[in-house]
């Protein structure tokens, strides 16, 4: 069996005395699209901020590729304060920062729209190709890596066509349309030439037409990039749409998971939906 | 077009090189001219006036262009009415005393006539730009050459524009860091000290080295070094202490990083006047005697070519991830950029240009003493760099001029009382200056928070663009 691109096991994440997620595990395999939901406050976007290193998880380990890169254990105060599972489980620490997530080959969108807010459509993703520069501090002032610099702008606007912005890359990137800016963000995250792509409840606040034309906007950049995908998402539509799988969590624990089918029926993911019948 | 256009350049340049020949002559040999002022001879009958051709000869023969000027203007006055200058004598003496300025004006006619015959031969326009940029250069630095000339080095005008020219790369440096990285920092005035020492204490000559040192011994150094080697050293050497403190203090956010750098600078000061490092630092005594520069061109050289780096610096792809840090930390690092390494690097090579400014500012007061670069250096900069226009390297620039022409010339006014007929204007006594200056800044901080440029850069592209769009709209 091949090995699963992204593996999550037993992630705990615990905040002073609250367990945002308590011992979470989860895979995506190449080419998939799996989806993270659960209602408000049920900790998804803690989980996924403990693949992107932006968190330290408290305990549990997070694999790309078979190849460790996030693992811990429960540490300091924690000690004493852990209410998670699987507590001695761990003895590694492995704790990446954000930037050496994104240069294995994982990139990611946010939630609350975070695009670089003075420079222009083509510059925010021209900035995204820093990460693959060759040339060093000298060479790039001395301005004698033309060839590369011509590259990354060739490829820029290559990826600003393939998610047809290419008519606003001089526009202020703060000026777009609200979808625009989403579908900036994700060509921003292609820059840095992934296989994962993480995205962030991709369409928070989009209306039902925009989240459409969305579904089939991931679709398309999936089969165009060879990518997999991992998202958060509240849109039941989007989810159901174009998932592969879907893992449920509630209050921070795994209640569900299966193909979009499977999931609906579920009674368990329909009470932490609907609230339980009196 | 072009044929004309090739004529004309080879014109330009056929005429500006007889214009330099001709001006060579004329400097060449004033002793001619001297002899020529005088030719009946007037002066035989007055000892003074001979005294006064003497020093002018004895002058002209030590190859002192303005002293020889100097005593010749004196003794074509000695004559008063009696001595009547010809016309080619006084050809001759215009020639001698604006010969280098005429040069200077050939040099950019030949380069003006060079930027015409690549326009005219580059059909494509490939280097239509880079030759703009050229001629401009030259233009500037011919520009200050000739007012050097006119006005005298030691006039006020080019006091204020060498210090300018240094304050300019200082504060371009300031911006690297605050306007373009998002890094508040307050430690410049401490990298500018340890450039300025550093430079001081690598050029005194060895011979004067007994006399600056009195009271160490002669100092620990016994060597020294060219200026421009200096000039490197003392960048290396701020670049060199901020590597170390910026390990600790880049980790740190905004506010607490400012108070960070800005104790380092103050402890940087009094570790420099400590009297255990005196052989080094000569304790809290000055340090003179070392090499210094007499035209504006040397430090406008030096800071032109320093602020052109850090331009290319901000355009290129490391700049652009400066900004993309300023901009959002967060996502700049979800897009793979090291925030460490690369705040790191802005930090160091900010400090590298603080000390080479340093360095620059020591040439200038000709002495150094480290009590002198106190935090309210670092708030002058940080000013400068605010009412420019924070993210913008001309809007600095502009500042700097703008800035150091009112403190040191324009509001000097304020500070001497004014009689108007038997009036005396009131509140104007020493010190005032200070008061004025300080209500201008609020107001440009109040109300004009975006500074001269804004993070906009000055561009030709742009002013022609203003311009362009201003005649559409009067002609429509």
């Amino acid at each position: 069996m091949p090995e699963h691109i992204l593996q999550l096991k037993d992630i705990t994440m615990q905040f002073g005395g609250v367990v945002a997620v308590d011992s979470l595990s989860l895979y995506v395999d190449e080419g998939e699209i799996v989806a993270l939901i659960g209602p408000n406050g049920a900790g998804k976007t803690t989980a996924f901020n403990c693949v992107t290193g932006v968190y330290k998880p408290t305990n549990g380990q997070v694999s790309y590729r078979g190849k460790l890169i996030v693992s811990n254990h429960p540490q300091g105060k924690m000690k004493t304060l852990y209410a998670g599972s699987d507590k001695d489980k761990y003895t590694q620490v492995l704790e990446p920062t954000p930037d050496k997530i994104t240069a294995l080959g994982i990139a990611r969108t946010f939630q609350n729209i975070r695009l670089f807010k003075t420079q222009t459509v083509f510059e925010n993703v021209l900035i995204a190709m820093h990460l693959h520069r060759t040339s060093n501090l000298f060479t790039a002032t001395l301005h004698l890596n033309s060839k590369e610099e011509k590259q990354h702008h060739q490829r820029a606007l290559e990826l600003l066509e393939a998610v047809n912005l290419l008519d606003q890359k001089d526009e202020l990137a703060t000026s777009l349309p609200y979808g625009m800016q989403r579908r900036l963000e994700i060509a921003r995250a292609l820059a840095t030439k992934p296989q994962l792509l993480l995205l962030d409840e991709p369409a928070a606040g989009m209306n039902p037409q925009e989240t459409d034309t969305l579904s089939a906007f991931i679709l398309d950049i999936k089969q165009q990039f060879k990518l997999s995908v991992f998202l958060i998402e509240h849109h039941m539509d989007l989810v159901m749409d174009i998932s592969d799988r879907i893992y449920v969590i509630d209050f921070g624990k795994l209640i569900a998971h299966g193909t979009p089918a499977e999931v609906q029926d579920n009674p368990d993911v329909i009470r932490a939906y609907l609230g339980v019948e009196e | 077009m072009k044929a004309f256009k090739i004529i004309l350049s080879l014109l330009l340049v056929a005429s500006a090189v007889a214009l330099i020949v001709f001006v060579g002559g004329a400097l060449g040999n004033p002793d001619d001219v001297i002899a020529r002022l005088d030719a009946d001879n007037l002066a035989a009958t007055d000892s003074k006036l001979q005294k006064a051709r003497d020093r002018a000869l004895e002058s002209a023969q030590a190859g002192d262009r303005e002293k020889t000027l100097r005593n010749i203007d004196r003794y074509v006055e000695g004559f008063g009415d009696q001595l009547e200058l010809g016309g080619q004598n006084r050809l001759d003496l215009f020639f001698y005393r604006h010969g280098p300025s005429l040069i200077a004006v050939s040099i950019v006619v030949i380069v003006a006539a060079a930027a015409l015959l690549v326009s005219a031969l580059d059909s494509r326009g490939r280097y239509r730009k880079a030759a703009i940029y050229a001629l401009l250069i030259v233009l500037l630095y011919a520009g200050i050459y000739i007012v050097e000339n006119l006005a005298g080095a030691s006039s006020m005008l080019m006091t204020v524009l060498k210090k300018g020219a240094i304050y300019a790369l200082i504060a371009v440096s300031l911006n690297l860091l605050n306007g373009f990285t998002g890094l508040f920092s307050l430690g410049q005035a401490g990298f500018m000290l340890i450039g300025a020492y550093t430079y001081a204490i690598f050029t005194i000559a060895t011979e004067n080295r007994a006399q600056v040192y009195q009271y160490y011994n002669g100092g620990l150094v016994q060597f020294s070094l060219p200026p421009l080697v200096a000039l490197v050293l003392a960048g290396l050497a701020a670049a060199f202490f901020a590597s170390l403190v910026g390990l600790p203090v880049l980790r740190l956010k905004s506010d607490y990083l400012a108070i960070a750098t800005l104790g380092f600078a103050e402890i940087i000061r009094a570790i420099f006047q400590y009297d255990g490092l005196g052989p080094l630092t000569n304790g809290s005594n000055l340090l003179r005697k070392f090499a210094t520069f007499d035209s504006a061109l040397f430090p406008f050289a030096v800071a032109g070519v320093c602020i052109a780096l850090i331009a290319m610096l901000i355009h290129s792809t490391y700049g652009r991830a400066f900004k993309a840090i300023r901009d959002d930390e967060v996502a700049a690092e979800a897009m793979g950029i090291n925030l460490f390494r690369h705040k790191q690097m802005a930090f160091v090579i900010s400090s590298f240009f603080a000390g080479v400014g340093g360095a620059l500012l020591a040439m200038f007061q000709t002495t150094v003493q480290a009590s002198a670069f106190k935090s309210s250096m670092t708030y002058e900069l940080l000013l400068i760099v605010v009412i420019g226009g924070m993210g913008s390297i001309t809007g600095s620039v502009l500042a700097s001029f703008l800035f150091i022409a009112s403190s040191e010339w324009w509001l000097r006014f304020l500070d001497n009382t004014q009689m108007i007929g038997d009036f005396q204007v009131p509140l104007l006594r020493s010190g005032f200056r200070m008061v004025v200056f300080s209500a201008i800044i609020m107001v440009v901080v109040l109300f004009y928070r975006r500074g001269i440029m804004g993070d906009k850069e000055f561009s030709l592209k742009r002013l022609s663009q203003r311009f362009r769009r201003k005649g559409e709209s009067r002609n429509a």
